[in-house]
């Protein structure tokens, strides 16, 4: 089975993965939005997705650690990765304590801080070429541009308000 | 480094089980035998640590398995154990003032 998504939040999106498996579907592949899976056993798996931040010919590195630790790594779209375990293994949590949670969604929030920038930079550059051509297209395009920079700061709010919340758990 | 002190229980804990040499899976079991389940370190937290403290020369790369590319193995290293000693200068230091509670 195959779904078209499009997610910018992570923890929806594994969220959704989890979802998946409980009814049945354990997820396989991604690639560009769309998501492949697998019938399975309900609740078989537990999936968490990853953001890496060491060099990519590091990969070989991570992929037999998570291995040794019973996790696979079964999906990768760039910097993204997507594990699962096996349910019957035990729990999967990824970052089980406040620092590593805060470094892991300041990562996600530069990344997506730097995409923003990218993001305004061709909005402006859109909007520009719009009027000055009254093009209807360039218009449409140049609403598009807005949605994506709104939905991406939206990513770099939410991480922001977690990192908050997670440094003021940390040290009251 | 100052600011190495108080370290966070998952680091804490890692250098500990690095007193001899470990690997990645190994680490995360000895540390949640040693804390009755209290302490499950997740990979990610983990493989993150594993590599600033390799960075900070805390640790080493002890042995590598070439044949099956797994099983990494880390060993601390003396400034490791120097952090790690400094650390339970701090925690003595804490139990000891926390008798006069009771005094």
């Amino acid at each position: 089975m195959v779904r078209f998504r499009l997610y910018y939040d992570k923890d929806a999106e594994t969220n959704w993965l989890n979802k998946m498996c409980n009814s049945g579907w354990a997820f396989m592949k991604f690639f560009l939005g769309f998501y492949f899976f697998e019938r399975c056993e309900p609740g078989e798996y537990i999936y968490q997705i990853d953001l890496l931040d060491r060099p990519v010919e590091e990969m070989d590195d991570y992929v037999a650690f998570m291995e040794d630790a019973k996790v696979q790594v079964i999906s990768q779209w760039w910097k993204w990765v997507f594990l699962r375990k096996n349910a019957s293994d035990g729990p999967f949590e990824l970052y089980t304590d406040a620092e590593s949670k805060i470094t892991h969604y300041t990562k996600i929030k530069n990344l997506f801080q730097a995409l923003l920038i990218l993001e305004l930079a061709c909005f402006f550059t859109e909007l520009f070429c719009a009027i000055t051509t009254k093009s209807y297209l360039l218009g449409m395009l140049t609403g598009l541009l807005f949605a994506i920079s709104l939905a991406i700061l939206k990513v770099v709010w939410k991480c922001k308000w977690k990192i908050e919340q997670l440094q003021s758990e940390n040290h009251p | 480094m100052n600011n190495s002190t108080p370290l966070t229980e998952a680091l804490f804990y890692i250098l500990l089980s690095l007193r001899k040499p470990n690997h990645g899976y190994g680490i995360i079991q000895e540390v949640s035998e040693m804390t009755d389940g209290r302490v499950t370190l997740g990979p990610g937290t983990l493989y993150g640590a594993i590599n600033s403290m390799l960075t900070k020369g805390w640790i080493r790369l002890y042995s590598e398995d070439k044949d099956s590319r797994k099983k990494k193995e880390y060993l601390i290293t003396n400034t490791g154990k120097e952090i790690f000693q400094n650390e339970v200068k701090r925690l003595n230091e804490l139990l000891n003032n926390a008798k006069k509670m009771n005094e």
